[in-house]
């Protein structure tokens, strides 16, 4: 046990390093317009394609949708303002990523259920019992006979 | 122990069955329209003939409005006889117009041609705006907006004569 320890330990320590570098390098949040305004279409849905981002589709919805970003922007709206126009007009169908951060938790919660539930299933499972079985005379005799038959 | 077994089957599977039969039904593109309950956005545009026509102009009458395509086969070829009866039969009472969705005049023109023109207009919505504004994911969407200017249903997908009916007795208009 204590000879794993070490490896452990360095194991964690790699991790948490590794995170801090995803985390240093991650790009901040978009400063310039054009770059708002990128990275906006990329979590709005294009209306008429299937499951692909406005800023991703060269459909003229997509396009209307990217020009309409830019407007606002140049307008002077938030981003939670053009998000906003939009789900005004399609509903939350529109945002390709779910608005509440609790939505995030559902999966997570289902899996922590089902590693809960398979956990206690494993645990509170009766071990079968042990298959012991007293020959009766007439089967051990059988047995023998044919031992000796296989001897001969 | 054994007794929750047999709670297994209404408490996880019915649900979860439920859940999936009546999800993999839905059609993914029927969203419903957060627009019902709120004024039609405004608009003006330019007819397939050149003339100039605009939300104001059809207010104070309940009225429909109908997303299509040339290239909307065989949706709006199916609908585009229920279009045409319900003008017939209620031209006097609603207003209805066309918009014109990511297609050509001329494409529209020749689908006119070909499947008769349904004596209501049909405005050109070239980029896209109305579309957006409405929230139209393609075509065939039909809008129906009240006398006072309240969008009161949305058909997504082509119309039949029932569902015409229903949704122009929201609007006020009867039989």
């Amino acid at each position: 046990m204590s000879r794993w320890l070490p490896a452990a330990a360095l194991g964690c320590i790699l991790a948490l390093i590794a995170i801090g570098v995803v985390l240093a390098l991650r790009p901040g949040p978009a400063t310039t317009d054009a770059a708002r305004g990128a990275a906006l279409a990329q979590e709005l849905r294009c209306p008429d394609c299937a499951s692909l981002s406005a800023a991703d589709s060269p459909t003229r919805s997509a396009r209307e949708i990217r020009r309409q970003i830019d407007e606002l922007i140049g307008a002077g709206a938030s981003d939670a303002e053009v998000r906003a126009h939009f789900v005004d007009r399609y509903g939350q169908w529109i945002l390709l990523a779910p608005s509440s951060p609790a939505a995030w938790l559902v999966p997570l919660a289902v899996v922590a259920a089902g590693v809960i539930g398979l956990a206690w299933w494993l645990v509170r499972r009766p071990r079968a019992p042990a298959a012991r079985r007293v020959l009766s005379a007439e089967e051990q005799r059988r047995l023998h006979d044919e031992a000796e038959a296989l001897d001969a | 122990m054994r007794a929750m077994r047999w709670l297994l089957v209404p408490l996880l599977v019915v649900p979860l069955s439920w859940l999936l039969f009546t999800g993999f039904s839905l059609d993914p593109r029927a969203v419903a329209s957060p627009l019902i309950g709120r004024p039609a956005p405004a608009w003006s545009y330019t007819t397939l003939d050149g003339e100039t026509l605009s939300s104001d102009d059809l207010a104070g009458r309940p009225y429909v409005v109908n997303f299509w395509a040339s290239w909307c086969v065989p949706a709006c070829v199916d609908e585009h006889p229920v279009l045409t009866a319900a003008w017939q039969e209620h031209g006097d009472e609603i207003a209805m117009v066309g918009i014109l969705f990511d297609d050509s005049p001329d494409n529209a023109a020749a689908f006119l041609d070909r499947y008769g023109r349904p004596g209501y207009p049909t405005v050109v919505d070239e980029s896209g705006t109305l579309a957006i504004d409405f929230g139209v994911t393609g075509p065939p969407e039909t809008f129906f907006v009240d006398a006072e200017g309240i969008v009161r249903d949305k058909q997504t997908g082509p119309l039949t004569d029932a569902s015409m009916a229903d949704r122009l007795a929201l609007i006020g208009i009867d039989r």
